[in-house]
């Protein structure tokens, strides 16, 4: 039940603002994103402005304010992974799910994220796919991988 | 019991109290050093960069910025060295590209010497002073003002729901704000922003900056915090 | 577990878990850390253990699964004790052969050995293979020593022998004179002095002082601190409890950014074995002194690296650095003295107390003594982590331990320092790690993020990748850091895209000093560091791009085209078929044309050729 859980995670935090980024990770943990109901909880709960929460909310990439798709690709922008060509993997994200990083697909099927370095760098360009790590990833590779995922029909070409 | 220092603001000597700031204590001898983001008794965030100067420490010229910097026996800061009018130029510059559709904006940037702008101008309607936002959580105490989002994505914005749950409609975030006056000859149409430069063109013709306090239009324009002491 | 009361206790224990340890047959070694589970060590995990049991070897062999060993490339790998033997890429399908040859002095499975890209032969034994033998690892040994979930490991290979020889006998000021003549320096990038900074800290007045570690590693391409935390928690807190010890501090707290799950779980683990060994919380191992710790997590904030950033995180707000005219460690964490160091400087503490400030001196140059622990990753062939002696040339890195080029191309050049830090050219690889060479040549050690570069590179993309994470990340307080980087990214795009002119490159130089001036943290004032660097050694491709419209290493895709070599097409329609663009015709067998309006260099059929018949120029 949703407010059992949001009770496990402010138990013994009431009243202490410090606290306000953990019960926050926790509440993403645990729901997957933050809802402005839960945030008001909080708010109420550690003693912290609803203002301050939300500019704590926003501040960190961890947080999302809006549920997130059914499934997520998370492409890695560190450097090793720039390098080796992580950029071709976000335009292929990009212009294949017709999102920007940090937003959900239309129909809730896929959550596009780009992180800066998820230390894994010898095994770049990394893309995890729900939560599974795939190492060198090429264009190619990230195309098939969300066509498999999503009902998208590979066409088939034929020579001129 | 009041404690007092002595220090040296542009090699006049001042006498402070311990606690204010350096750029408390050089406004009060009425010497002028541009500020934005300051506003007397709120806390002092050092956002704007706009009021550095050189602190010397061991014999090396130190810049930071003089709202957050306290003030010390023996110290010896400077506001009017080339170093530091050249940057806090660039730094007026960088506003004024941003936000051209401001009078307070633009009087900062002919105080600071600004002559050209070499960046493409965009038409933003907030340079995040956080004047706003301090005012309604230290003296409104209303907490209907924040920062949301970080770097580029950084603005104002008040909690979600209805603004009237928390807003005390006391207006000084509209009096405040640098945004909230136009330039005289009205916003500026898209396309043709540019630097105006017409205020106190004694400021602008001459080389030199005043150092001492002159009661400019300038800082009446963006309320300056001699003008906010009186 | 009964908590220790004293040094002897603490000793006793040691003798019986060293026994238990040396009485062990055989033992296989599996790192298992994040980027080992990327390679696939769940699996071979897994299989092992079934076929321990299918073989009835479990009472023979022993399997340990541990952090890091470094050589990320060739994971997943199993290490056999005793004798050394080193086994890598190892799927499931090898385990069984592994357990049936697994005896003492016996068999070895030549397919499975590492070879030697130079001599072209197998090598058995880790210690023979050039990646690790080139290496100095000091800390880094100890990973294949623990499993990370046992305090028991630690304990037998004389863990927390430097907090008895500690609290036994030396005072608080002895503690931080020794760290002083180390001559340690903070190992996360500032390279302050940590002898220096602990002595400020124990002088300032105060009796609520804090200790931090900064496990925040945000530099992208470094996962140093990861590989430390998940791999040997046990050693940075003993660090954690000598530097408390020493300054005066009673509380402390380990940082850790959201990315790292895993550390987070096993340095949580590692704190609640020891206060129930009793070396954390109210009188360690019977004396009056008293600590604990406590885990703060990040929530997704590069700039949270930033020590008054980190503080602010760890007070419940939102991560932005304030102005330092006084130092944290005298106004930290809640405004009381704080020490925070870096995971690495940390880990280097219980060495230096144990074998002495002289010992870890005598490695390193005038200015930086010790160890440093690289993330060696990029277009290089052997990427994981090194460690080596400080003074070691980037030429060794690269090529001793990297093994050189990838692909076989040119080596461009090697980024250190992450976004605050610069790249230096081929040239300057005789240069010595070092931090005042590093800072000269234009560049910084940085938390140890180095990434080889070669000449499919474009330098001035380097600088823009670098500027816009800098934008990404940047807080947002100060003008000098939100709209300067913004402008500098502005031009530095315009570069790129073919809009670039001459007096633009005035200007960055400009912005970049005022930035560097005027910006209010360390975040800002390191920001145009990418930028100057790629300036000052690689001109040659700004003026390429802003004269002749052109990118010499083929990147900047709007001034780039991909065309099909007809030498090396044999028209097998691969890439027609792979083009989401329809950018390619061609006939069956003959070449094929791709046409320059529709080709959007999305860099799919590149990677579908397998004739390297397309090229981007």
């Amino acid at each position: 039940m949703f407010t059992a859980t949001i009770d496990t995670i402010l138990e013994g935090r009431r009243s202490q603002p410090h606290q306000l980024v953990e019960v926050l990770i926790d509440l993403q943990d645990a729901y997957g994103y933050l809802s402005e109901e839960a945030l008001q909880t909080v708010a109420k709960e550690l003693g912290v402005s609803l203002i301050n929460v939300y500019s704590v909310a926003h501040f960190y990439k961890a947080f999302s304010l809006e549920p997130r798709g059914k499934n997520m690709i998370t492409i890695c922008t560190g450097t090793a992974c720039h390098v080796r060509g992580s950029d071709l993997l976000i335009d292929q994200a990009k212009g294949q799910l017709k999102v920007e990083p940090g937003k959900t697909t239309e129909d809730g099927l896929f959550t596009l994220e780009c992180v800066n370095c998820v230390g894994a760098c010898a095994l770049g360009p990394v893309v995890i796919h729900n939560e599974k790590y795939n190492h060198h990833v090429s264009p190619g590779k990230l195309r098939k991988m969300i066509d498999k995922t999503g009902d998208g029909k590979k066409k088939e070409k034929e020579h001129a | 019991m009041q404690q007092y220092v002595n220090l040296k603001i542009n090699n006049v000597p001042v006498r402070a109290a311990k606690g204010v700031s350096v750029l408390d204590a050089a406004i009060s001898n009425a010497i002028c050093i541009p500020h934005l983001c300051h506003i007397p008794g709120l806390s002092d965030i050092g956002a704007c960069r706009l009021c550095i100067v050189e602190n010397i420490e061991d014999g090396r010229a130190k810049i930071t910025a003089s709202c957050t910097l306290l003030v010390q026996e023996g110290m010896v800061v400077f506001s009017d060295t080339d170093r530091v009018t050249k940057l806090r130029r660039n730094i007026a510059e960088l506003l004024v590209a941003q936000a051209p559709n401001s009078k307070a904006i633009q009087d900062i940037a002919v105080r600071c010497g600004v002559t050209e702008v070499r960046y493409p101008f965009r038409n933003g309607d907030c340079i995040l002073c956080g004047r706003c936002v301090r005012f309604c959580n230290e003296q409104a105490r209303a907490n209907a003002l924040g920062f949301i989002g970080r770097g580029k994505d950084r603005h104002v914005d008040h909690p979600p729901g209805s603004l009237s749950a928390y807003c005390k409609n006391c207006n000084a975030c509209i009096q405040f704000c640098p945004m909230s006056v136009t330039p005289c000859g009205g916003p500026m149409k898209k396309g043709e922003e540019r630097l105006c430069g017409q205020c106190e063109s004694q400021l602008s013709m001459t080389k030199d900056l005043p150092g001492v306090c002159v009661w400019c239009e300038l800082g009446k324009s963006f309320q300056c915090s001699r003008y906010l002491a009186v | 577990m009964p908590k220790l009361k004293s040094y002897s206790d603490l000793e006793a224990l040691h003798k019986r878990f060293l026994e238990d340890k040396k009485s062990s047959g055989l033992t296989l070694i599996i790192p298992d850390g994040t980027c080992c589970r990327a390679s696939g060590s769940t699996e071979v995990i897994a299989e092992l253990k079934k076929e321990l049991a299918i073989q009835g070897r479990k009472e023979d062999i022993r399997m340990r699964t541990t952090g890091c060993h470094g050589f990320c490339e060739q994971e997943p790998i199993i290490l056999i004790e005793p004798g050394n033997i080193f086994y890598c890429r190892v799927t499931p399908e090898d385990v069984k052969d592994i357990v049936s040859s697994a005896i003492k002095n016996g068999a070895v499975i030549d397919r499975l050995l590492y070879t030697d890209p130079v001599s072209g032969k197998k090598v058995m034994t880790e210690a023979e293979i050039p990646f690790y033998r080139a290496q100095d690892r000091q800390l880094l040994a100890f990973n294949k020593l623990v499993d990370p979930r046992s305090i028991k490991d630690y304990i037998a290979i004389g863990g927390y022998g430097a907090l008895t020889k500690t609290l036994s006998g030396i005072k608080h000021d002895r503690v931080i004179d020794e760290i002083r003549v180390s001559g340690l320096r903070g190992r996360g990038g500032g390279g302050f002095p940590t002898g220096r900074k602990w002595t400020e800290c124990a002088e300032a007045p105060g009796e609520e002082k804090y200790i931090i570690c900064n496990a925040d590693e945000g530099d992208p391409g470094a996962y140093m601190d990861r590989c430390l935390l998940e791999a040997n928690p046990h050693l940075v807190i003993e660090g954690m409890i000598i530097g408390a010890y020493a300054v005066g501090a009673h509380k402390g707290y380990i940082y850790v950014r959201r990315e790292y799950p895993l550390a987070v779980v096993y340095a949580r683990l590692a704190i609640q074995q020891c206060r129930e060994y009793g070396l954390l919380g109210e009188n360690i191992l019977g004396t009056s002194f008293s600590f604990d710790i406590d885990i703060g997590r990040g929530g997704g904030a590069f700039v949270c690296g930033e020590s008054t950033a980190l503080m602010a995180s760890l007070e419940g707000k939102a991560g932005e650095p304030r102005a330092k005219d006084t130092h944290t460690v005298k106004e930290g964490l809640w405004n009381n003295p704080t020490v925070l160091n870096n995971v690495e400087t940390w880990a280097n503490v219980p060495l230096i107390i144990m074998d002495g400030a002289k010992r870890f001196a005598s490695k390193g140059t005038k200015g930086s003594k010790g160890t440093k622990i690289f993330a060696l990753t990029g277009q290089v062939k052997n990427t994981g982590l090194v460690e080596v002696a400080m003074g070691t040339s980037l030429n060794s890195l690269v090529f001793d331990i990297g093994g050189g080029a990838k692909n076989g191309r040119a080596i461009k050049a090697v980024q250190t320092g992450g976004p605050s830090g610069g790249c230096l050219p081929v040239s300057k690889f005789n240069l010595p790690v070092d931090f005042d060479a590093l800072f000269d040549a234009g560049s910084m050690m940085g938390s140890g993020g180095m990434v080889v570069m070669d000449e499919r590179t474009c330098m001035v993309d380097v600088a823009r990748y670098f500027l816009n994470f800098l934008q990404d990340e940047s807080c947002g307080k100060c003008v000098p850091c939100r709209l300067g980087i913004d402008r500098m990214l502005e031009i530095v795009t315009d570069i790129t895209e073919g809009r670039g002119r001459p007096d633009q490159i005035n200007l960055l130089y400009e912005l970049a000093e005022t930035i560097s001036e005027t910006a209010l943290c360390g975040l800002g004032k390191t920001a145009p560091n990418p930028v100057l660097s790629t300036l000052r050694y690689f001109s040659e491709e700004y003026v390429a791009h802003v004269e002749k419209k052109s990118c010499p290493a083929g990147v900047c895709k709007a001034l780039i085209t991909y065309s099909i070599n007809a030498d090396k097409c044999n028209g097998c329609g691969v890439c027609l078929r792979s083009c989401p663009h329809d950018a390619i015709t061609g006939r069956k067998k003959k070449t094929h044309v791709i046409n320059a309006q529709l080709c959007r260099r999305c860099g799919i059929c590149i990677g579908e050729c397998n004739f390297e018949a397309i090229t981007a120029i």
